[in-house]
């Protein structure tokens, strides 16, 4: 089976998606086979989503490995997820990692290319994904955040720092990083609500 | 107490951003199981930010990953992993409105709450109870403890008994994902109890919640609650004592 490209945020309903979707339908009835190609799809992308935020091979590995078990004991709830699967198991994968990381204090080895801006360009071919989710609205959102905000929220992001992390990292305050993000979530917040994308209330 | 949507939002966010961390961490993620209104605005921002994080250059894992998810997929029988389950799996709905929301509740409390109801079971350990609840009233007071022990048998702590149920009973139930809850028989007021199950006990599967009901004497004739709900608690996997990091 040819790996599914999982970098397009595919919005759900591309062939891709639906064909994951269908592949963790059939791992929930016990397809062990269909189970391995979600695997084979998708190992490569999630790896580098745990290595990102873990900065270490061997946890990396445990961290893929327990939300692959996890993914296949819960594979049932993904259909109540309504969310494309690649967006439902990186959460998993993001979970795990973050829930794993202990981090010694330590100056944060960050990317500064990739936190610059929250997209990550250099691993984005999909603009065309992304001109069709309508010049999507969070990218423009993420455009009205001041520079200090959205450099917060991507190194959070991308690399699993904490606040006190980022405060280290930054050489601020800690309370001004927490302020930062907070006010930086906020306005995100407002800004796709505006956009329609984000309604407030009940979902 | 009811989180504003604001406030709800703003955790949501720090949740997916992953700032949000430690005991703070785990008390959202209870939360967005047992309330459907709290998962909704988590799926929201996961929807929004989680795909920005799969634009990373692919890693190769190596192949023991895979040989290692295959042994402990058919070891498991592929229906019992013996970790906890990760965030945010699967909906919780079907708790029913006004009755079961408390459960979703639990607030700053918690945390501390949970420290010490460990603290409590710490002494008698013979083996780390699998998973804990601490049941409060509605006014965030905690009643009861109830922890589950070697896979069979449910230990209730009482913390704070009840004044004025004499000639009532107090009717322990879990209350799973789906459906209606379950009763896990009687306990008593002015003392602990403990509640033997049979092993993967029926009752007990995908439940998230534990509540107690104030019934008849002798139990709801139903099979379900019919009095009111006394206290409840969102049931979370023990996470052994902290080790030093």
């Amino acid at each position: 089976m040819p790996p599914l490209e999982m970098s397009n945020p595919a919005p759900d309903g591309t062939p891709q998606q639906s064909r994951l979707a269908e592949l963790l339908s059939r791992s929930a009835l016990g397809d062990r086979a269909a189970f391995a190609d979600v695997y084979a799809a998708t190992r490569a992308k999630l790896f580098a989503v745990s290595l990102r935020i873990v900065r270490d091979r061997a946890i990396a590995e445990e961290v893929l490995q327990d939300s692959f078990v996890s993914i296949w004991t819960h594979a049932g709830d993904y259909a109540r997820a309504k969310s494309a699967p690649t967006t439902w198991m990186t959460a998993i994968v993001r979970n795990r990692s973050l829930d794993v990381l202990r981090r010694p204090r330590e100056e944060a080895d960050v990317d500064e290319a990739l936190t610059a801006n929250l997209v990550d360009e250099s691993a984005a071919p999909a603009r065309e994904v992304e001109a069709r989710r309508e010049a999507h609205s969070l990218a423009a959102c993420l455009g009205e955040l001041e520079a200090g905000e959205r450099q917060s929220i991507a190194l959070a992001f991308y690399h699993g720092l904490s606040h006190s992390e980022l405060a280290g990292h930054l050489r601020k305050p800690l309370g001004t990083v927490k302020t930062h993000i907070r006010r930086g979530l906020a306005k995100l917040r407002d800004c796709l609500e505006r956009s329609g994308s984000f309604v407030a209330g009940e979902g | 107490m009811r989180l504003s949507d604001k406030a709800l939002h703003l955790l949501a966010a720090e949740y997916v951003v992953g700032t949000l961390r430690g005991p703070a961490r785990r008390r959202f993620a209870s939360m967005a199981r047992a309330d459907r209104r709290v998962e909704a605005i988590l799926r929201r921002w996961e929807g929004e930010l989680t795909p920005l994080a799969e634009r990373v250059m692919p890693v190769e894992p190596p192949v023991r990953v895979w040989r290692e998810i295959e042994k402990r997929v058919l070891d498991s029988g592929a229906s019992r992993p013996r970790d906890r389950p990760l965030v945010p799996l699967g909906g919780t709905s079907g708790l029913s409105p006004g009755v079961w929301r408390a459960l979703a509740m639990l607030s700053a409390g918690f945390a501390s709450v949970l420290a010490v109801a460990f603290l409590w079971f710490a002494p008698q350990r013979e083996s780390d109870p699998a998973f804990v609840a601490v049941l409060t009233a509605s006014d965030a007071v905690p009643r009861m403890v109830v922890a589950m022990h070697g896979g069979n048998e449910l230990r209730v702590r009482m913390v704070k008994p009840w004044t004025g149920v004499e000639g009532k009973s107090l009717e322990l139930w879990a209350v799973p994902k789906n459906g209606a809850p379950r009763s896990l028989g009687l306990i008593e007021n002015d003392r602990d109890s403990r509640i033997r199950l049979a092993s993967a006990d029926a009752r007990i599967t995908g439940a998230n919640a534990f509540a107690v009901s104030l019934e008849p004497r002798g139990g709801s004739a139903t099979g379900q609650p019919t009095g009111p709900v006394l206290c409840s608690g969102v049931i979370a996997p023990y996470q052994g004592p902290r080790r030093a990091a």
